[in-house]
Formats: C-alpha cells, structure tokens, sequence
C-alpha cells in the first residue's frame, strides 16, 4: 500500500498530510479533515452529495483521490460561509426554499458557485443545466432554481 | 478499492517507462472519472496506478490551418468547451463537450481518458469519427498515429498497445464549407448518458449534398461510420424525403446493441430518426413539421 | 389571532446548520472504538442455505464479530406478521437478502471479510411472477404457507345496479411499478452498548418509537433497555418507517462486541435493502350517466409484497378504497388480494398506496369523459365530495378543497384556451391532462390511537423547548411546530428550541407518517403552547397584579391590555414563576387524540381527523418519431387547510410532483433472473433539474376544524395526480392511451405503431 505526504490547502488552511494512494477525496475530507459537510449519497459519480470545488471548479469529490488535491485548492461548504459570514448562496437557499433535508444542500451550493462564478445571470434554463450533475429527492428543484437565481441577483447588488 | 500504489510521472517518458516496465499490473488514470468507478466496485484491480495528472504538456489546445486541430490527450470536456480554437473552427466538438455528462464531470474527465476507456455510452468518440480525427500514441519506440476507428475496437476496448500512452487528439482541418453536427439522443430527459447518437459532417453546393460523413455511436458497441447512408446522400438534392431515407438507410447499416437501456431495434430505430434530423437541419430543412 | 409567525413562509429551523454543512447526519457520527459494519447478501432469489464457514472472515486481522442467522434471536420481527429474523436462517427469499455481517475496524477490512465467508446455497424454484403466485404449482416462499398474504373485500351499495344505470360503462387493467423512495441519505446507523447493558441507537428514522419497538422485537429484549436518538434525516418518504433492515443489523453487532458499530449503506446496499413501493395489476371497472356522475365502480388487485409482509398489506387497503371517499360514490366493490414472491420486499411509500389507484381512476375519468363528450374537470366536479359529508366508507369530511384546488390548476395551466387550440400535427404535439386525489391526514390503526403528545417547556428566559417523538425527516415538521408555538406563546421563532426526537425523553409518539405530524402533532403544540400561555399569564398576574385575562403577550413581553405602564418581559416572568412554585418551571403537557375510529372489520369508519385534496393539470410534448415525452407545464394545488408555512407547503407539493414525474416517465426498477440490475443511481434514474420544467405550485386553505389553525397533512397528497396527468396528457397529445407504468419511449412508439395500423385496418 503506497502512503503519500499531500500538500492541499482545504477552506484556506494548508494541510500536510500523509494519506494512502486509495483514500477518496470525499472520505479525506470527512474523516481526515472531519469536514462531513461534504455527503456522500451514491458510488456512481451521479448524486453530487460530496461535490467540492478544486481550485475554484466544481468536482465530485468522490471521483476524485486525496492524492489528486496534491498541491491544489479545496473548497468545501464549510469553506462557503459560516456563522455570520454566510454565502449569498447560502442565504438565498435557505430564504427561498432552497433545502428541506439538506443532505444534498452542499452538493447543490458548490455546484451553484461554480455555475455563478462562471455566468453571473443565469437563465432559469442554464441554472437547471448548471445543477445536472446533483440529485435531489425533496425539493423538486423549484425552490433550489429560484436559490440560486436570487443569488445571483443578490451578488449584482439588487 | 483496494489498495494500490500510486505513481505521478513527471514526464511523458517517465510516464511510459514506468507503463513498460509494470505491464498489465498499471493502469493509468488521466481524470479518473471512469476509472474510479470501476476500481471502488472492486471491477478494476491495478497494483499500480499511473497518474499522468502532471503531465502538463498534454493539456494544451492548438489549431493551425495545416494541421487543423490538436488536443493533449489531458485536456478535460470543460477545456474543450471553452476553446476559442475549438469554438472556432469545430463548433460541433464544443458543443458535444459542452453538455456531455455532467458539470462535475466535465471539469475532472478528459478526452484522452474517455477514449482510452471507450465506454459506448459517450459522445466524443462519435464526434470525433466524424470529424477524421486521429490519435497519436507515444510508446518507448517513438509515436504512430492510428485513425480513431483503428484505436476503438470493442466495448471498453482500444488498440493502445500495453507501453503506450494517448498523447493526442488530432483532427484535420475541416473542409471549407462544411459542417458539423452532433446529435446526442438521451432515452429521457433524466438520462445523461445518450443511448444513441450520431454526427454528421456535410460538404454542399447548395441543396446538392457533396460529401457526407454519418457516424453512429452509443447504439454501437464502437462508433461506425455509415457508409450505405454517406453515399446515398452524396450528389442528392437533399430533401425531407432524402433526408429520410437516409436515416432509413443508416439505420439498416449498423448493428445495434441491446441492453437495459434499449433493446436493438429500439437503437436501430432512434438512430435513424436522429440521422434524419440532423441531416435535415444540416440542408435547413424543418423536419419538425411532418410526421415521418 | 394576529399570527406573525404562522402562515409566514419563514426559513425552516434546521436551515442554518443544513447550509453551512454542520447539520449531522448518522453517517457523520463518531465514537471513540467505533466498528464499521458491512453485510453480505444472498445472491438468489430462492435458496436453501447449506453451509456458512466463516472462519477465514474471522481470522482477517481487524474483524472483530461475524455473525450468521444461527447467532441471531430466535424470536421473530414484523409489522403485523412476525415472520423475519435479523439475519436470513434456513433459506434466503429474495435476492440480496441479507445472511450475514461483519463488524471491523475499518470499513474496507468489514468488506475484505466478506469475501472470505464461504456459503452454499441450494438453488431453490423461484417464484418472480405475482400473476403465478397463487397457482398450485408455484414454489411456496414461505413454507407450509400459501402465497396469500391478505385478501381484501369490500362492497357497498349495488355494483351491478349502478352499471346498470350507467350510460356508460369502461371498464382497463393497469399495470403499476414499484418505486424506490431515493432519500439522498442512504440508511445508517449507530449503536452502542454502554455499561450498563443498555443499547443507544443513533439512527435515519421516521420514528424513533417503531423504532424503538421493532428492535425491542427484533433482539428480543425489553424496549426500555433501549434508547433510539433520531439524528438529522435526509429524507424517508415511507422507506424508514419499519421496514428497512439495517438499523437492526447494526444494533444486533453492537451487542455482540459492546462496542460502538457504525453501518452506513452505500447506495447499491441501499437499494438492495431499502423498501419500495407495493406493485399492483389493477382491473378496473366504472360506471357514468351522460352528465358524469359515477354510478358504480368495481376494482380487482393483485399486489406484490415480495418476500416479507411488512406494512404492504396496508398499502393494498388503502389502494383498494382511498380514492372511493373522494367522490359521492355509492356502489363500490374492490376485491385485492396481496401475494408473496421471491422479490425484495414492498411497502411504504409516500401515498401508501394511493399512488396506484390514483393512476387507475384518474386514467379511467379521462377516458370516460372523452367519451361522453365532457370535460375531465366537470366530471370530478360532479363527483367530488363536499364538507359535511360523510363518504361510502364512513369518512367524516370536515374541510374538503378539492372544488377550489380544480378551479385553480385548471385556470393556473390555461386549460380553456389550450383546449380549444387547434391540434399538433406536426412530429412533436402537444396535449393537456388533469388528475385529482385525495389523502388522509393522520390514520387510526395502530392500538386504536393515533394522538401525540408534546411536552413544552419554557425556561427562566422565557425560551421554549418543545419536546415531541414526531419526527423530521425533512419535510419541515420541526418549523411547523416551533411556528405554532411561537404564535402562541407570542415569541420569536428562534426563541423555540425543538429537541430531538429521544425515546429515553420524548414523549410517545408513532412519528412521521400518514400525513399525522402537522394535525395531530400541531395540535398538540397548540394545545401545550396555550397551557403554557395560562401558566405564564396567571404568573404575570400575580407580578403586575393585573387579571390574567386583562393580560397578552406580544413579542415576549406581558402586557395589561389596559394599563399601559402594567409590563413584565417574559424572563422576568418566567423567573418569577420558578421563584413562586417552589422552583417548579413553566412544564406543560399536551396529548391531543382525534376524534377518529378504527375501521370495523368491514374497512368501514372515519379513520382521520382530516383528509387533504390536490389536483394537478400538466402539458406535455410527445416526440411521435422518439417516444420521448417532455413535461412543459405543472400545476398542482394542494388543500392543506391551512399553510402553517407557505414556502414548506410549496416544497412538499414541488418535491411531490417531481417524485410523480419520476414514477411516471424516469424511474424504471430493472430485474433479470429476479435480481436488481440498476440498484445504482446512473441506472435507476430519477429526476434532474434540467429533466423538469418549471413547477407552479399553489395553495388550497379549506380551514379544516379538527387541524391546529385548521391546518392538515401537505405531504402525501401531491405525489397523487402526477401520472395519471401525464398519462391522460399524452392521450391527449397522440391518441395514445398508456395503462402500463413506466410511460418509456418504447412504449409511446408501440402505442402510435398500433394506432396507425389500427387505423389502416
């Protein structure tokens, strides 16, 4: 079993941290770091539960090795907001029905940064194509769309 | 996933040292997207994997009027999407690579690795077919170039020889006046992976269709070029009608697969309404208005 | 009341934490020694069991217990049939029937040792076919058993009579599939024995009091020597109810190594051991004069339950005669009958049942209505119940929107206008369809009580804690409650705490299903929230020496209603109070019962203290050359009585309809030689963002008496009229008639072959 020293910086923090060749992404993360705000619901790449960004893109964290984040940038929901600093996206789901049980809640966001960092005003159509890539059992998506859109007219300033 | 050791090549040649040296115990793992999959259900079992993540060389994107296009085998869906040379001069590759998948995906998968893992059910292989593309693959005796239809051999199976590595993705300029057109045919909205698809590339005087180029894929085990179809259209004044029995055409050409996803006849029938309607849209015909 | 807080689409208390990803699930709970389990599955549908050797799995290094049926309780588990062990013994009944686990130091050393479990089985005849089930010949799931589970009859009025005066009489089977319910959180628990010999459970549950009691059963062992603690929930809709086999596996590997053993399905184990929707073959046969009144209806079932019992032969009940009560019917019959088979097993499922007979009896009044030359909507009209009525099978309605939620999807979708558009013609066309349904909120089964209790109490800060075994799984429940509180004790919404449900110190309660939590579970907020109020009140009393009835509070402050200067902040009050009981704080209790009945042995009597309504109208686009079927509209209304929070309602009603959707056109489970062959997520696939238009969704408040702030269930009702709109919009749009679910594209373009060839003939 080959064990590696990794350099990744998580949320702003540099971690060096020996993991072997296997660990996840994901399972770094959430049992290393303890960061289980990241979720993990699905082994096919599909759910998009664990999605996290590197360097500022949005990946599926369970699709990707610890190893691989080796001398990259992780940003994780936790990275997002926190107590009074919160993201407008993290503001907006919750003000506009954007979660009910919340497990796919993270996933959702870091996909929703990524979509935002991208194209600051989405049509409702790109928002749902901006999302495909994570499940959601509870809201029908209604609610996350219009998170999401109200995000975006937030970070403009209206 | 069992355990593995993990190797991160500094270099092309490092990189094939190491795959000539470890055989078929190494796998290489571009993105990983696809390996990964297969290595946590315990289906794909390497002793080593053989990172090319640092590869940086084989991430670039260049065109030039005589070679046409050249992409590093490392370059992920999301580069290709985004490309100014791709945008440019093979709208049809950026599009494909613009909504396969899924975002998450596209930003880690690359086009190399997916062609190395030649799972039917994707679109750039197709894509490319069409386009003539090529793949360049270096070994320890040097680089040979193969035509993407001699690299793709079965499900999940290429002709990458067990030292060689997918340095690039060559395709050809395109001819003046042609174009391109992509077809991914999801079986529902909800799928993301297309059942069926189909590109088309079209050389035209007018309503005459000159050169056709149909590749179908997703229905096939590999992407095949529907050569009946290509030359029935060529040198027709392309009609619904034409256009129609084209897709009938191609449809009776190739052997479709049959899994849960879609029985063969159920292929074999999407893949010729989708030839219809791209070659329609290639003439500017509306097939939206009649019925078949 | 002036209510600032109820009926406000306010955040839901578990917002906070949930979008900043500290909300904490079971699967990200740690203890100090905990092991992770792994379970190994039989791989037949029918097998005797011959040998197990698991010596080798033993002796891996870090395995610390493997257990087998043989180490497992004798005593049986199940809902109304005890018929399971907590490991399979003797033989396995389906494939992926779980035989035997492994708790290790590591996951991966728990899944190493699976593989080094030796087992032999002995192919047995599988029975997959339900339709076989009841031949003589057909292998016997359970031995010296038949394959009946339950057999259902019912009949009122006279059938026969009511064909008779029908105009009409239109008689299809349907055929309806098995849903997987897809919570985002896969199952997972973590158990623990301490010391003592007492067990925690920390688990994803509906209710920690079921699952309290199935434990107690399961491992043979007093309930009060176990403690369940719900952790957040990511979503259950029916699938952790009771059914579901983890949670017992985890805690039975707990007692065998005492010490902590965490299991955590990864979604293939979810699949393979979760609970799906009850499957059914549905005759049906209805009766109408010209104008639409149904005469008679007359309905066969053959439902799968798979290999277990569980609650399917509740969900077959409901299948069986919910929809009767919707309408003014007086002739009815249904005749069901539940059969075993070697399949997962079947059972809870959001609309328990409803779901089924919805798809029948809404594709059924489509037809019809097309054939007497009326209009869908007119027809439920006609039909629908109304407030103070009571239904064929004894249901009281109290509240009934039904009327107003048709009246607001069909002008929401512009039903009149495209209605009388001219027809597509060209290779994608268009077409509209309706349904409507209706759902109980709350049932009268279990020990003939269906009431919850709620323990509130406000401390020295004048801050509320309400404690109630009901339980949040998602939906909101937890929000309602604090929001009723709120109102009622006149302070902010985070002024209440709602604790987690806690068996060692919640009250009792059946938790989350049914659609009970916001009718009994609020009411019985309400009715603590208002003792409590006195209490606070007869304090501030005693403090300002004012009356307690010339007293209110408002935004936690007591005030005299007429002495302006005679106010107390209620701390203050509350402090006072401690100080003059001897120490004794504001602690209320509450039980609130509804006054309901246990159906009679006839499945007759008012079994809910309130029934919800929806009705849903959609626009679809076929693509006649694809077989692919897009959704372009959505409305859907729900009479939910009264919104206690709009924008959960919405929620429900959005995250309902796209369920539906799913059901309908996405979500097809796959099985060769009987094994699941898409358990996984890129197979089995459920509805996307970009798979769904834009929904609209809205609200029916019909005020129902028996519900707090007369509010009922929002929950369940929505999931009912999904497909049977889709379905009777694509008749719409083609001329093809649908009756078998999935609605694929195979199936749209063999319906259109038939139709052409039909039409040539």
């Amino acid at each position: 079993m080959s064990k590696h020293v990794i350099n990744v910086t998580v949320n702003g923090e540099a971690h060096a941290v020996e993991v072997p060749a296997k660990r996840l992404l994901a399972d770094f993360l959430r049992d290393d770091l303890l960061l289980t705000g990241t979720k993990r619901g699905c082994e096919t790449g599909t759910c998009g539960a664990c999605s996290v960004l590197i360097d500022g893109e949005v990946v599926k964290s369970c699709l990707n090795l610890a190893v691989q984040a080796d001398g990259r940038s992780v940003t994780t929901v936790e990275g997002l907001g926190q107590g009074t600093n919160l993201h407008p996206l993290q503001t907006s789901f919750m003000e506009q029905g954007g979660l009910q049980c919340g497990y796919c809640t993270p996933g959702f966001l870091m996909a929703a940064h990524d979509l935002l960092s991208r194209n600051p005003s989405p049509s409702e159509e790109e928002i749902r194509e901006g999302l495909s890539g994570n499940l959601c059992r509870c809201t029908g998506y209604q609610g996350i769309v219009d998170s999401v859109k109200n995000a975006a007219e937030k970070m403009h300033g209206r | 996933m069992r355990d593995f050791d993990f190797l991160k090549p500094a270099t092309l040649a490092e990189a094939i040292a190491m795959r000539s040296s470890l055989g078929e115990e190494a796998c290489l793992f571009a993105g990983g997207t696809a390996l990964l999959l297969g290595m946590r259900q315990r289906l794909v079992n390497p002793k080593t994997v053989i990172a090319l993540g640092g590869l940086a060389d084989l991430r670039a994107i260049a065109f030039d009027s005589q070679h046409g296009l050249r992409v590093g085998a490392l370059a992920r869906h999301t580069d290709l999407a985004r490309s100014p040379e791709l945008r440019t001069h093979t709208p049809m590759l950026a599009h494909m690579a613009a909504r396969m998948a899924n975002p998450q995906v596209r930003n880690q998968g690359t086009l190399g690795g997916n062609l190395c893992y030649a799972d039917p059910a994707t679109d750039p292989p197709t894509a490319l077919m069409a386009l003539r593309a090529s793949v360049v693959l270096a070994g320890p005796d040097g680089e040979r170039t193969l035509a993407i239809e001699d690299f793709l051999v079965d499900y999940y199976a290429t002709a990458l020889g067990a030292s060689e590595i997918l340095k690039e993705i060559r395709v050809p300029p395109p001819a003046p006046g042609s174009r391109g057109i992509y077809v991914r045919h999801l079986r529902t909205a909800a799928e993301h992976r297309p059942v069926a698809n189909l590109a088309l590339v079209v050389e035209r005087k007018g309503a005459v269709c000159t050169r056709a180029r149909l590749v179908v894929g997703a229905a096939t085990a590999v992407p095949c070029i529907a050569a009946k179809a290509g030359e029935y259209l060529t040198g027709k004044t392309v009609t619904l009608e034409v256009a129609a029995e084209a897709g009938r055409r191609l449809a009776q050409e190739i052997t479709p697969i049959s899994d849960l996803r879609g029985d063969g006849a159920f292929r074999r029938a999407i893949v010729g309404v989708i030839a219809k309607r791209a070659v329609a849209e290639a003439f500017g015909l509306d097939w939206k208005g009649a019925q078949a | 009341m002036n209510s600032p807080i109820v009926g406000k689409a306010v955040p839901q208390v578990t917002a906070l934490e949930k979008i900043q990803g500290r909300a904490i699930y079971t699967g990200d709970l740690k203890q100090p020694g905990m092991l992770h389990a792994k379970v190994l599955r039989g791989p037949y549908p029918h097998a005797r069991i011959v040998r197990i050797d698991t010596s080798q799995a033993v002796a891996l290094p870090g395995v610390k217990a493997v257990v087998t049926g043989a180490d497992t309780p004798t005593r049986l588990w199940g809902v109304a049939h005890k018929q399971q062990r907590i490991l399979a013994t003797g033989k396995v009944r389906f494939a992926g029937e779980e035989v035997a686990a492994v708790a290790a130091i590591s996951e991966d050393i728990a899944r190493d040792a699976l593989d080094l479990i030796e087992i032999e089985y002995e192919e047995l005849p599988a029975l997959l076919d339900p339709a076989r089930a009841l031949e003589a010949e057909a292998p016997q799931v359970h031995d010296g058993h038949d394959n009946r589970v339950k057999e259902i009859r019912i009949a009122r009025g006279d059938v026969e009579a009511g064909f008779a005066a029908a105009d009409l009489v239109h008689e299809a089977t349907y055929e309806l599939h098995s849903q997987y319910p897809g919570y985002m959180e896969p199952m997972a628990t973590l158990a623990s024995v301490d010391g003592n010999g007492r067990l925690t459970v920390w688990t994803s549950t509906q209710s920690v009091f079921l699952a309290r009691a199935r434990l107690a059963e399961a491992l043979d062992r007093p309930v009060s020597s176990i403690r369940v603690i719900q952790a957040m929930v990511g979503g259950g809709f029916g699938g952790k109810i009771v059914e579901e086999r983890s949670s017992l596996i985890a805690a039975f590997l707990a007692t065998r190594v005492n010490r902590p053993v965490r299991l955590v399905n990864n979604r293939l184990e979810d699949f393979q051991s979760g609970c799906f929707s009850v499957p059914c073959r549905l005759w049906l046969k209805m009766g109408m004069t010209k104008d639409g009144t149904i005469t008679a209806k007359d309905v066969r079932i053959l439902a799968n339950s798979g290999a277990y019992a569980g609650l399917a032969p509740e969900v077959m009940l409901v299948t069986a005669m919910r929809s009767d009560n919707m309408h003014r019917l007086e002739n009815v019959r249904s005749a069901a009958d539940l059969v075993y088979t070697n399949t997962m097993p079947r059972g809870a499922f959001r609309g328990f049942g409803g779901t089924q007979m919805a798809f029948a009896l809404n594709s059924h009044l489509s037809v019809m209505a097309d054939k007497l030359g009326l209009d869908p909507f007119e027809v439920h009209r006609r039909n629908a119940i109304r407030a103070g009525e009571t239904s064929v099978h004894g249901w009281q309605f109290g509240s009934t929107g039904l009327r107003e939620c048709l009246d607001q999807v069909q002008a929401g979708i512009g039903w009149e206008a495209k209605r009388r558009r001219p027809k597509d013609t060209g290779v994608r066309q268009r077409g509209l369809g309706m349904a409507a349904a209706m759902h109980v909120s709350g049932n009268r089964t279990l020990g003939n009580w269906d009431g919850s209790t709620v323990v509130l109490r406000v401390n020295e800060d004048g801050r509320a804690f309400i404690a109630s075994g009901e339980s949040d799984m998602g939906q909101g429940a937890n929000t309602m409650m604090a929001q009723i509180c709120a109102d009622e004790l006149g302070i902010p919404l985070s002024h209440v705490t709602v604790l987690p449900p806690d068996t060692d110190t919640s009250p009792f309660a059946l938790g989350s299903l049914a659609s009970r939590v916001t009718i009994n579970g609020g009411k019985a907020v309400l009715q603590a929230a208002q003792q409590a109020k006195t209490q606070i009140l007869d304090a501030a009393s005693g403090l300002l020496g004012c009356p307690a009835d010339d007293l209110e509070i408002d935004q936690g402050v007591v005030r005299s209603r007429t002495k302006s200067n005679a106010t107390a902040a209620l701390p203050q009050v509350c402090r006072y109070h401690v100080f003059r009981h001897g120490g004794e704080g504001i602690l209320v209790r509450a039980t609130y019962d509804p006054p309901t009945k246990m159906m009679d042995a006839d499945h007759y009597g008012n079994i809910a203290p309130g029934y919800s309504f929806a009705a849903q109208a959609v626009e679809v686009e076929v693509d006649t050359e694809t077989g692919q079927v897009t959704l372009l509209n959505s409305c859907l209304a729900d009479d939910c009585g009264k919104a206690i929070n709009p924008m959960a309602v919405h929620g429900q009603t959005n995250g309902a309809a796209v369920q539906a959707i799913g059901w309908a056109l996405y979500e097809h489970l796959q099985f060769e030689d009987g094994r699941l062959a898409n358990g996984n997520f890129a197979d089995y696939t459920m509805p996307t963002a970009d798979s769904v238009p834009h929904l609209q969704a809205s609200i029916v408040e019909s005020n129902e008496p028996n519900g707090p702030l007369g509010a009922k269930g929002a929950s369940e009702t929505a999931i009912l009229p999904g497909a049977p709109a889709i379905a009777n919009a694509i008749e719409d749009a083609i001329g093809v008639r649908i009756t078998e679910l999935p609605i694929t594209p195979e199936k749209i373009l063999a319906g259109l072959r038939a139709k052409r060839e039909g039409g040539h003939a």
